[in-house]
């Protein structure tokens, strides 16, 4: 059976999984793509960050977890959303502010979350997410199960209290959490340089009682093999880990061009691109036999397809009713 | 700049890889690598030497550590691309190179040492340990290795008496530029070179290396427990994995990390005998998976002794305080 099957280099995943993260990278990139055209047109109301430049990340985390894993996104969600097995349909529709969204369009693109898939949300507080990340890992290591906890934040939220409070209690108590600090390089339109006296974010690990590793953000198996290792010891009881991702994000802090502020040059950012994830992927994927430009291609037009019938659906979709409003806010339930 | 010059080169990812997890490998943050920087300078400063050069890395690391040396030292900023890999290295030792340091203070592991070397074949270092697998750099606090250096510019001590050319693997790849390693030069049937660090010995099909060391960690260290090799013997070490290999050794592969391996067989190479393979196979190189080789990719590699000299700190520190140098 080909999913099973071995390349002939044969220390590494199967070409199942390689397949399974080329695809989840490119459903990331052509979601972020689409949906930024229709911000721009006019066609999405409010403000969408975008993820495009830095797929391998989610990919090369979220390959490794399932629904029963929990993560916590960032305002830059939609990728991390795609990657742990978000479709195309409710993304859009809750992008597009209609009942048929994930959060029955009142999430919108900031707060984006499903339970079933284990995405607890969003979140348009910088930093907000590690603290429920590690919440999320004392429940799992409170009910003794061997699931996993993971949060997403960037190099500007790594600045937060929220973040240093949730790193120094999940060290404190060997939670089963892994902080991925996906270092771009800005916080918002500031530099690294501007807001931390570190380069490596990762260097604040020591100070929290955990490892701490830096990987290339730009290489999808550089980052599935560290986080692999992160995510199975935290599953094994041995505790958390700081895992940072050099990346880059193509498109501005706030849609694709933006605000038109000069805070970076456009060498830099071709600079970027030369490194690019999918591209790079790709080609190794051919050399090593796992894919052909066939099937390449066939990936990609597959994606589209899903795209425009995701789109349809979304504008075919009601607006959720003013009646409505509170409902499925508050958990009646708790 | 005359001759005196120490050029000093630190690098930022050395002892943070995937390491940290699969192994107990140290952690090196860039502070305690600024530390040891700012303790080399003090050690050369006092053993005389007034001019430096260092390579301007993407972290600041050395140029923190410059901060506090005295005015009536020469300081040469030395550019650097700045693009957080191995190449950042690499064209910096071309550049500092234009400098003509009398030696180079490195802060890495192996590799870091193979990418300044990559840059500049025949330069004298003095590698020092904030790496994973250490068998390249030098044991020696950095205050006494600064201070050795410093002695070397000072002319306490002439650099035939002290630099020792070292080993070195050439490699050379179809089509493709070749490449070098100072320790270990590793066949692996690895798919990618993803997290660089060599993560599965039952991976490794072939090992050749220049030394094979049993107090050391790493790839050295399966040769060393198998069949001894020290640097200074004219040749190097060829290993053939293989599952039914009738020699089984545990070595410690990384630090704090032991794994078993089948070995078929152990030979002692001569300088300059060539051993051919084809891919697909991926090379890694001083203990970080470095090269994707195709399918029927031909891979040339010879062991021989023209690589960097280093310089002996402890030899260094005896010649001089023999002739009186320090008082």
């Amino acid at each position: 059976m080909v999913a099973k099957k071995k390349t002939e280099n044969s220390n590494g995943p199967s070409q199942k999984i390689l397949q399974e993260l080329h695809r989840k990278m490119v459903r990331i990139r052509k979601f972020e793509e689409s949906a930024g055209k229709m911000m721009e047109d006019g066609k999405i109301p409010g403000a969408l960050h975008l993820y495009v430049g830095q797929e391998a990340v989610a990919s090369g985390v979220m390959q490794h977890l399932s629904n029963e894993d929990w993560i916590t996104s960032t305002h830059r969600g939609h990728g991390h959303l795609v990657a742990k097995g978000g479709e195309f349909k409710p993304m859009f529709a809750e992008l597009f502010g209609r009942s048929t969204g994930y959060c029955r369009g009142k999430g919108g693109s900031m707060h984006i979350s499903n339970m079933d898939l284990g995405m607890l949300g969003a979140n348009g507080i910088v930093g907000g997410g590690p603290p429920i990340a590690m919440g999320a890992a004392f429940s799992n290591k409170f009910k003794k199960n061997k699931n996993v906890s993971v949060a997403f934040f960037g190099d500007g939220a790594s600045n937060e209290g929220s973040v240093h409070e949730a790193a120094n209690m999940a060290a404190l108590y060997q939670l089963p959490c892994v902080f991925v600090c996906e270092n771009n390089g800005y916080g918002e339109y500031t530099p690294q340089a501007r807001h931390q006296a570190i380069v490596d974010v990762a260097d604040r690990a020591a100070g929290y009682g955990m490892p701490g590793v830096v990987c290339d953000g730009m290489d999808v198996m550089a980052v599935y093999e560290a986080a692999g290792e992160a995510i199975e010891r935290a599953r094994n009881g041995e505790g958390p880990t700081l895992l940072e991702c050099k990346t880059y994000r193509y498109y501005d802090h706030v849609g694709v061009r933006g605000m038109g502020l000069n805070y970076r040059s456009d060498e830099e950012v071709e600079e970027w691109k030369n490194k690019d994830a999918i591209e790079a992927f790709e080609k190794r994927l051919l050399q090593l036999g796992v894919m052909t430009k066939k099937k390449i291609e066939k990936v990609h037009s597959s994606v589209n397809q899903d795209i425009e019938e995701a789109i349809a659906f979304a504008n075919d979709s009601p607006y959720p009713l003013p009646e409505e409003l509170l409902d499925n806010v508050y958990n009646e339930e708790a | 700049m005359d001759a005196r010059t120490i050029g000093i080169v630190a690098n930022p990812a050395s002892g943070k890889d995937v390491r940290r997890l699969v192994a107990r490998a140290s952690v090196f943050d860039n502070r305690e690598k600024c530390a040891i920087i700012r303790r080399a300078l003090v050690g050369a400063v006092n053993a005389g030497a007034r001019s430096f050069a260092y390579l301007d890395d993407s972290h600041n690391i050395a140029g923190g550590a410059f901060k506090e040396i005295g005015k009536d030292c020469e300081v040469v900023v030395v550019p650097c691309l700045k693009t957080s890999s191995a190449l950042d290295t690499i064209h910096g030792a071309r550049n500092m190179r234009e400098h003509q340091p009398v030696a180079n203070l490195i802060l890495g592991g192996d590799g870091t040492s193979r990418a300044f070397v990559k840059g500049w074949r025949d330069a004298v270092l003095l590698p020092l340990s904030t790496g994973t697998n250490n068998v390249f750099p030098v044991l020696a606090e950095a205050t006494i290795a600064g201070s050795a250096l410093g002695v070397l510019a000072a002319d306490g001590v002439n650099k035939e008496e002290v630099v020792r050319s070292v080993k070195i693997i050439d490699i050379e790849i179809e089509e493709e530029e070749g490449d070098i390693a100072l320790i270990d030069a590793v066949v692996t049937n690895d798919q990618f070179i993803g997290s660089r660090a060599l993560l599965n010995a039952g991976a490794i099909k072939k090992i050749f290396l220049t030394r094979a060391e049993p107090i050391s960690v790493g790839m050295t260290s399966v040769g060393g427990l198998v069949a001894p090799l020290s640097e200074e013997e004219d040749a190097g070490l060829y290993l053939i994995l293989d599952n039914t290999g009738s020699i089984n050794v545990t070595a410690p592969i990384a630090p704090g990390l032991y794994d078993k391996l089948s070995i078929k067989s152990v030979e002692r190479v001569k300088f300059n005998e060539t051993i051919e393979f084809k891919g697909p196979c991926v090379l890694a190189l001083d203990g970080e998976r470095e090269r994707e080789i195709q399918r029927d990719q031909k891979v040339k590699i010879r062991v021989g002794r023209e690589g960097p000299g280093v310089l002996d700190v402890e030899k260094t520190m005896e010649l001089a305080a023999s002739r009186g140098f320090f008082t």
